[in-house]
């Protein structure tokens, strides 16, 4: 319990630090985004107009106070509004949350569901032809980036088999499926190579021999024994498959027209709208954060070595 | 054995991953087949109703977001443009200039708005009223002093001479909406012959036919207008089927829509795409240099080869099909001539690189543009590469940060640009607001005395036709000095099912959905 | 001996697409650059192996142009990345103490950011450009090496050879570079074959977003960004960059996998 109250504490600082770098990478940019958004609509603005638009924003401030500011509102759970829909950030960043969490569920599951029995497979097919076909795909699709993807599944499956819709405008089974393959396949590839590996690690262990030689049957010491010492591992990698993918849905979102945060990310930075980024880029950090101490911590309890071994083991 | 369970094991998992996918085909046929049963109902695709173009909501009295209000039909104006941009009687009958500063308009008998309620001066009266208290530029535009309401009789009183005042009430602005009804998360009551039921920024609009709507029968039952901001999308949704009709197409994928089961509305419009010199630089002030560019953009090739065809070559201000865009001559690509004007004016190549110099400066222009209009990039690299055969190294820097850079008087040479030049249908808009020594967009600095006169001219000129003269001696005159040189105009073109009707492109790009709208 | 003969062979298609990035210019068949309308969107021909795109650009001589912005730009990201990090991670790994907190909380902080999303940002403040994303990639990437050299300094700092080495009377500076270094190159270098596939790719989303390289510039990435509307009309303007980007990934993935069993032998 110490343990995980330290971990706790230690967060402190780390979001302390997050919240600032957010804010000061932001005002860093320092274009002129009033002018900019009119000049968008290719129609005219009179300078008493861009500098009254400008004091409503109160972009006039030096950085300090635009910081202070920033900060108080922050607290209470004010992080100011839109410079383009001048609607509450805070509020669009929750409305859009729901998406992005659903896309990144249900990838993992997806992922987990391909790059466990394939690793299985593999490696208990060791340098087989099976074995051979499953890294081949796995190469595949670790050597394709995942915009490369996401056009040839649209093209493939909504405008020659046309099977599913272009746009996912609503949250429904068959809009999920085209993004969520699209992140799952890069990922899956990916871990199905360290599923085999630490599978066929776990095989060449002694106690897998042992159970052999007493006869216990094989599937059984695959699941219960084998399947079981490999979780730490899944674990990891659901951590690491998080951070990458909270990224990674920008590009898959902006392409499928998925209504998350990451697509409003990307509409955010074409057009320089600072408090959207900025509370894009804090609440991700904040999340990935949390994530990834809820794994250490349940590393704990999951992994004895762990529990029980100093820092450094 | 112990493979056998492996595979087992390995294969439901997998199979588990399918059991979506599996009844994919049915789900899709459904989708299809729920739109045609019953109720008509509509999708429209457009790319532009967003926040990034001030477009968050329908409300005609908050930024831009008038246009979605008119374009989707909701709200009406008191007049309307017809395809020569002539003004035309829409919820009010007639006009009468009664003196300079007067105006009596006369409203149709009969008009009501979608909650029932009759349209009368009075409430017109309210609805400026409310416009401009709220909107900065309407009220910049308009320079009303006062409105008088009586019966179906509106006198407005400007406190300026304002010859095109009827003309900017037809801006999307001027929507006439009922403001007793307030503004319900963005959606307005208005008169047009649907009425907005939900709204999500940046997401979508549902519209439902107007019952009481005061000009005809509303054909189509229900509409969603779905915002999709990548052209590629809007593509593939219109072939497959997601949506009815598209606004905002790539040209590229234009081929995509040639065949029976699509069918395409075009019109010419005045959003021109224009390049403006910095007078500022010292390259740019050279007149041979200026001239030499002018001379040296292949208008021809841009619009039939980049732009498929869709669009116009430019010559003046305004597209030719509009009474004051006719008889302006401008230079045609001719680099041959472009060539002999640099060398004669001192610029030669003489370090053999294929970039012409004079006094040891080379001939490098910075050309500013920005993405946020398809045509843009095209055109900058299209000229980068016919600009170099001349002998100039254009540098391009096509950003969405561009305003930052052509508000700073150096640092950039050409600023190619998109502009709606004939917005209010009147020549005089597009002068006041970049040619004049005092317009804000005049970002190069140009300067000319007789243009100066002519304007002057023009603001105290009431009569249509001498307006139009003026404005073609106008524009004859930037071209002259190659101030400024107008590549193109936009072709804009909706694109529908083959079995979608009455959606037609209007050359003021205010019109997309109407009564007449129909899915046979 | 045969796993001899993959790495030969992964090696020398590595160096030939390096040699071909090198020397981009004088293999194109054409300008990449050059624009002649009259051709515009060729399809694949013996004149034009990849078809022309909308401005009649051969596709060839733009992918192998490209492979020149793609390929050089990603070894010049790893290579400052590993170099970088793995200096900062020896050096916190040696003296520990101060710098070593300092530092480890800096690559803490840049860590706390998931991947992308930091590149994202970074690349809207800089802008676009091919520079800005690699400066972009470079902040997020680097911790990863110097955690990696730092942890495998500690774990070499108190054998014996270093013991004795002190005695031997070299100063800190020359035991870094003699001894520490040499003896921990090994991983470093793998994880840095890894890393190339993966930076390429990244790169080109950053690219493919539009905070990469811009156009004209050939540059993978870019140039499928921009052909994405013609995969139905002319799809060799899009698939041909595509394709690059696919095999010259899998070419440096697959030498990746060759140097680790080298090192892993070893």
């Amino acid at each position: 319990m110490i343990y995980v109250l330290k971990r706790v504490l230690q967060l402190i600082p780390i979001l302390f630090a997050i919240t600032f770098l957010s804010f000061a990478m932001m005002r860093l940019a320092g274009s002129d985004v009033v002018e900019q958004k009119m000049l968008n609509t290719g129609q005219v603005v009179s300078d008493a107009q861009l500098e009254l638009a400008k004091e409503e924003l109160g972009l006039n401030h030096p950085f300090y106070i635009q910081y202070f500011r920033w900060l108080g509102n922050l607290i209470q759970g004010d992080m100011g509004v839109s410079y383009v829909s001048g609607k509450d950030v805070f509020e669009t960043f929750k409305s859009k949350l729901p998406a992005t969490i659903l896309l990144t569920v249900t990838s993992i599951l997806l992922t987990v569901l391909i790059s466990i029995p394939l690793g299985v497979i593999s490696a208990v097919f060791h340098n087989r032809l099976i074995d051979y076909i499953i890294r081949f795909f796995s190469f595949i699709g670790n050597s394709m980036p995942n915009f490369f993807v996401s056009l040839l599944l649209m093209y493939l499956l909504a405008i020659k088999l046309d099977w599913l819709p272009v746009i996912s405008r609503e949250v429904s089974a068959e809009s999920i499926i085209m993004p969520t393959l699209t992140l799952a396949i890069a990922m899956s590839a990916k871990y199905l190579r360290q599923v085999r590996t630490t599978v066929l690690d776990e095989l060449s262990k002694d106690y897998v021999v042992g159970a052999k030689a007493r006869g216990v049957r094989f599937s059984a010491t695959l699941i219960f024994s084998v399947l079981k010492a490999t979780l730490v591992t899944i674990i990891t990698l659901l951590a690491l498959s998080i951070g990458s993918l909270l990224g990674g849905t920008a590009i898959v979102e902006s392409i499928f027209m998925w209504d998350g945060v990451g697509k409003m990310a990307v509409d955010a930075i074409t057009m320089r709208d600072y408090p959207i980024i900025q509370a894009y880029v804090m609440w991700m950090a904040i999340i990935y954060v949390l994530v990834n101490l809820i794994t250490d911590i349940s590393y704990r309890f999951l992994d004895p070595r762990i529990r029980l071994g100093d820092k450094k083991s | 054995m112990k493979k056998l369970v492996a595979m087992m094991l390995a294969l439901t998992l997998t199979a588990a991953t399918f059991i979506g996918c599996g009844s994919a085909k049915d789900k899709a046929d459904e989708r299809k087949e729920s739109s045609q049963v019953g109720t008509k109902s509509f999708v429209f695709g457009d790319t532009t109703f967003n926040s990034e173009n001030e477009e968050a909501t329908i409300d005609p009295h908050d930024t831009y977001c008038g246009w979605a209000c008119i374009r989707y039909g909701v709200g009406e104006t008191l007049f309307k443009f017809n395809d020569n941009m002539e003004l035309e009687p829409w919820v009010a009958e007639s006009y009468e200039n009664v003196d300079e500063l007067t105006w009596k308009i006369t409203l149709k008998d009969g008009v009501t708005f979608s909650n029932g309620k009759a349209v009368d001066a009075k409430i017109v009266k309210d609805c400026f009223e409310d416009l401009i208290a709220k909107h900065e530029r309407a009220k910049g535009d308009l320079a009303i002093d006062t409105i008088e309401a009586d019966g179906l009789e509106l006198t407005i009183k400007t406190t300026t001479p304002k010859p095109t005042l009827i003309n900017y009430l037809c801006d999307p602005y001027g929507c006439i909406i009922d403001v007793a009804e307030g503004n319900n998360n963005g959606i307005v009551v208005g008169t047009g012959p649907f009425v907005a039921t939900e709204l999500v920024t940046d997401d979508h609009l549902k519209l439902v036919k107007n019952d009481n709507y005061w000009d005809g029968d509303v054909k189509v039952d229900e509409v969603t207008v779905l915002t999709i901001t990548d052209g590629d999308t809007l593509a593939m949704a219109l072939q497959n089927g997601d949506i009815d009709a598209a606004y905002g197409m790539a040209y590229a994928s234009y081929p995509l829509f040639s065949g029976d089961d699509f069918s395409f509305s075009s019109t010419a419009t005045s959003r021109a795409f224009y390049l403006q010199m910095n007078y500022n630089s010292d390259v740019i002030k050279d007149d041979a240099v200026r001239e030499a560019i002018a001379l040296g953009i292949d208008k021809e090739g841009f619009v039939n080869t980049l732009l498929n065809g869709y669009g116009y070559v430019g010559q003046g201000a305004f597209p030719d099909s509009f009474p004051f865009g006719k008889g302006v001559n401008a230079k045609s690509y001719n680099p041959t001539k472009a060539k002999e004007i640099l060398e004669t004016a001192g610029w030669v190549d003489t370090n053999g690189d294929g970039i012409r110099e004079k006094d040891g400066k080379p001939l490098t222009i910075n050309w500013v543009s920005y993405p946020s209009r398809q045509e843009l990039p095209l055109l900058a690299e299209s000229a980068q590469s016919t600009l170099k055969e001349i002998g100039f190294d254009v540098k391009l820097n096509v950003t969405a940060d561009h305003g930052t850079i052509v508000s700073e008087k150096t640092g950039w040479d050409v600023y190619a640009a998109a502009f709606v030049t004939a917005g209010i249908g009147d020549p005089m808009y597009f002068f006041s607001t970049h040619c004049l020594a005092d317009s804000t967009k005049n970002r190069g600095g140009y300067s000319n005395a007789t243009l100066e006169e002519m304007a002057t001219e023009m603001n105290s000129t009431f009569d249509t036709d001498k307006r139009n003269e003026l404005a073609i001696k106008m524009q004859q005159q930037i071209i002259d000095d190659d101030a400024f040189v107008f590549c193109s105009f936009l072709r804009m073109s909706m694109i529908s099912k083959s079995n979608v009707t009455g959606l037609v492109a209007h050359a003021c790009d205010y019109y997309e959905l109407t009564a007449d709208l129909d899915i046979k | 001996m045969k796993n001899k003969v993959k790495f030969q062979l992964s090696a020398s298609f590595v160096i030939l697409i390096i040699v071909c990035a090198l020397f981009a210019k004088y293999i194109c068949p054409y300008d990449p650059y050059e624009q002649d309308l009259s051709i515009a969107y060729q399809a694949p021909s013996m004149a034009h192996l990849m078809g022309t795109d909308a401005y009649g650009r051969d596709m060839l001589s733009r992918v192998i142009m490209g492979g020149q912005v793609s390929v050089l730009s990603t070894l010049a990201l790893v290579a400052i990345i590993s170099i970088f990090g793995t200096a900062v991670g020896v050096i916190c790994g040696y003296f520990e103490g101060k710098i070593d907190f300092v530092v480890m909380r800096l690559s803490d902080l840049c860590l706390a950011f998931p991947g992308l999303v930091f590149a994202l940002a970074v690349a809207a403040i800089l802008g676009g450009g091919i520079v800005n994303a690699i400066i972009a990639l470079a902040l997020i990437s680097w911790p990863k090496y110097s955690r990696l050299a730092r942890g495998l300094t500690l774990s070499i700092k108190e054998s014996s050879y270093i013991a004795a080495a002190k005695l031997a009377g070299d100063n800190a500076f020359q035991l870094i570079i003699r001894h520490i270094v040499p003896n921990i190159i090994g991983p470093i270098i793998v994880t840095a074959t890894l890393d190339i596939g993966t930076m390429m790719m990244e790169i080109a989303g950053l690219s493919f977003l539009g905070l990469g390289a811009k156009p004209p510039v050939a540059e993978w990435g870019s140039m499928m960004s921009n052909g994405r509307s013609l995969l139905q009309t002319y799809p060799w303007v899009v698939l041909s960059p595509g394709i690059a980007i696919f095999t010259t990934v899998v070419i440096f993935n697959l030498f990746g996998d060759r140097v680790r069993d080298e090192f892993d032998k070893k």
